[in-house]
């Protein structure tokens, strides 16, 4: 599926806070349907390259490029997250971050809406621009519940989903604004074995159906081996290994820096 | 003595007593030299018999109502949660039968005909006054605040600074200032609704776009700051707002279609229509807005700017937005006023003005529009009763006193407020949640 065409290109990218280097000349590319995963042990810094991908994190050095087909490509660094967004990146949080107050079908739509005009005098009047706007995100909207097996929960309040379930309409929540590549920070944390089964299959799907590339931060190590293609393995700020999930297996830096020295050595 | 200390009921009962001496001390009268705790044992209702029965002492009475709030809180505690139970039994069916449109529709229609009528069923002059007055144009004021805290989440001291921008420009429009008028020559009072509306909105750009990025306290600093340079700059420019005098020649509305003359003069009354029927324009578009995309996107930025980012919404600019729209809505209300009252002065626009607005707005239900409606109807007439006709022993500077109560009250009771909105709702519940 994946071609030779680069979407994504991170070039020595260091990012700190501080004194505290949290990304260390981090480089990485992913190309245009390839699902990539990052891995590392807590703290390595995954969390941080997904926040200086979308532009929530200013790196102090280093340049990320988002490949686009008909336009120029668009540096990352020093845009805003929403320009970003825009742009076609797309993610889900670490601990899902849904609008608790909103119903699922709501929160899918706030995605799907064109945000780039203000409108509020036709939405206080219901102007024709405004109703049809509404009409275009609604149909939108029930094709991604849809997509991710949410119909039925479509009136619920997010906040009393149930994990499985929150996970699925932020994947469908970041898929409404059309993205190029969709961001999962642990999709599978807090989930049970049937639902990674349901959510590995769901990302597949994304990718398969959609076209959408995906850039995949997990711990579940069977689920990142059986959905990735290709892996980026961080340690302290740093890349240490990249290759594909039987590279990464057999790489004895990758399983030092997950258990310890002591573990090459046979004593652990 | 130890057993005493923790007994349950002893410890509940004397902190009831404890508050119940401190508001009577505060709302007692004060003392003398030869009497300094007048509040405590001076008698009540100036030695009027207490119940027509005997004479007594404030804190007699005040015990009794230590007593009465203690019965009643242990009653809750034991019977509380049956009483609960019970309640949303007998309201399942009002609760159907409001979801239903027909009845919606209906009730809106009720309350529009008692709006409608209300004039002719109020016929004290006081109250007709402070029905356009101080009603009327607070709710106005309250709807268009709701929409900056309420929707938007943005805390706003500073309001008052559009309902003066909004005041003075119709002073300005319609030549009553010592600057002279914006077109060379007076205009009808009609003109000064866009144009007031206007000026206000740029000043709630020009103010939000820069102060909008701060967050939470910042933000209600930033604001107050605003409220006071725009009163003080109506204070001292004298050549241009008329300096401490104001402007005291402000003329009516006034229609004049061919042969059909009308000036809103006489009385209160065609102004409450006038006001009523921009009132209601309001309500619709603002509940449209509500439930729109710059509502739902309102919601998502107040409880999640980062999420909101990350889907390509800029969140500075629905906030602008949501400054903008609650400051023209001032600013119409400012038209109104000045126009009513034929006068501006710098110092009714102080910081108590608009804590007041915010009272209204928190207390009828943040990001609820009826709730709102109705909050500030019942605050301001409660505020009205109690200036017309205060009770023995009231003053009026007590008034802020028994407002705070209320809030006091009403966040334990109904952290929403009166009537609130849904998504508020889910809020507040998610974050109890969240607590335990």
């Amino acid at each position: 599926m994946s071609s030779n065409e680069l979407l994504l290109s991170v070039e020595d990218v260091t990012l700190r806070f501080g004194g505290v280097v949290s990304l260390n000349k981090v480089s990485m590319n992913q190309r245009r349907g390839e699902i990539l995963a990052v891995i590392g042990p807590n703290g390595a810094g995954k969390t941080s390259l997904f926040n200086s991908l979308t532009g929530v994190y200013q790196p102090q050095e280093g340049t990320i490029l988002l490949h686009r087909i008909d336009q120029p490509a668009l540096s990352v660094i020093g845009q805003k997250a929403h320009r970003v967004a825009k742009a076609g990146v797309a993610r889900t949080f670490q601990a899902s971050r849904m609008f608790g107050a909103l119903t699922a079908f709501e929160n899918v739509k706030i995605g799907a809406e064109d945000h780039s005009g203000l409108g509020f005098v036709g939405a206080m009047f219901k102007g024709p621009r405004t109703r049809r706007g509404e009409r275009a995100s609604d149909a939108r909207t029930y094709e991604l519940l849809e997509f991710v097996g949410l119909t039925k929960q479509a009136n619920t309040v997010s906040a009393s989903l149930s994990y499985g379930d929150r996970r699925r309409l932020e994947i469908a929540r970041g898929l409404a604004t059309n993205p190029t590549v969709l961001l999962l920070d642990e999709p599978a944390a807090g989930t049970n074995p049937s639902e990674k089964v349901e959510l590995t299959e769901l990302i597949r799907k994304v990718r398969d159906d959609m076209g959408v590339s995906i850039l995949l931060i997990e711990h579940d190590m069977k689920l990142v081996m059986s959905l990735a293609e290709r892996l980026y393995v961080l340690n302290f700020g740093a890349v240490i290994a990249e290759g594909t999930p039987d590279e990464i297996r057999a790489n004895p830096a990758v399983v030092e820096a997950y258990l310890g020295s002591s573990a090459t050595k046979g004593k652990n | 003595m130890k057993s005493l200390l923790t007994n349950k009921w002893l410890k509940s009962f004397g902190i009831t007593a404890t508050l119940m001496v401190i508001i009577c001390f505060m709302t007692g009268p004060s003392g003398s030299n030869t009497d300094p705790v007048a509040g405590f044992s001076g008698s009540l209702f100036n030695s009027a018999p207490f119940l027509g029965l005997f004479i007594t002492r404030r804190w007699v009475v005040f015990l009794l109502f230590a007593l009465i709030a203690f019965v009643v809180q242990q009653g809750w505690q034991a019977y509380g949660r049956q009483v609960k139970v019970r309640y949303a039994k007998v309201m399942a069916t009002p609760r159907e039968l409001k979801s239903k449109r027909p009845v919606r529709l209906g009730t809106y229609g009720a309350l529009l005909l008692l709006a409608l009528l209300l004039p002719h069923l109020v016929t004290d002059p006081f109250w007709q006054v402070a029905m356009v007055q101080q009603i009327a144009v607070y709710v106005l004021l309250a709807l268009g605040l709701n929409v900056v805290v309420g929707f938007a989440g943005l805390l706003d001291l500073g309001f008052v600074a559009f309902y003066a921008i909004g005041a003075y420009a119709t002073a300005w429009v319609v030549g009553s200032l010592p600057l002279p008028p914006l077109f060379g020559h007076a205009l009808n009072n009609f003109w000064a609704i866009p144009i007031a509306i206007l000026i206000a909105m740029a000043a709630g750009i020009i103010l939000g776009t820069p102060t909008l990025r701060l967050r939470g306290d910042y933000l209600a600093i930033v604001t107050l700051g605003f409220g006071e340079i725009i009163t003080l700059f109506a204070n001292n420019l004298n050549g241009i707002t008329g300096g401490p005098q104001g402007s005291r020649i402000i003329p009516h509305f006034h229609l004049s279609l061919g042969p059909l003359k009308y000036v809103w003069g006489n009385g209160p009354i065609p102004y409450y229509y006038l006001i009523l029927g921009f009132l209601i324009l309001f309500l619709v578009g603002f509940s449209f807005l509500e439930h729109s995309r710059v509502g739902r996107t309102w919601t998502a930025i107040r409880e999640d700017e980062v999420a909101a980012e990350s889907l390509g919404i800029n969140p500075l600019k629905y906030k602008v937005m949501a400054f903008a729209i609650g400051a023209a809505s001032a600013g119409f209300s400012g038209v109104m006023t000045a126009s009513q009252q034929n006068f501006v002065f710098p110092t009714t626009f102080s910081l108590f003005f608009s804590i007041n607005i915010l009272v209204l707005v928190i207390f009828g239900g943040l990001g609820s529009i009826r709730g709102v409606v109705f909050g500030a109807i019942v605050v301001q007439t409660i505020t009205m009763y109690l200036l017309h006709s205060p009770p023995s022993g009231y003053q009026p500077a007590d008034l802020y006193m028994y407002i705070g109560a209320m809030l006091v009250g009403m966040m334990i009771f109904r952290p929403a407020g009166l009537l609130p909105a849904t998504r508020r709702k889910r809020e507040i519940v998610q974050l109890r949640e969240e607590a335990q």
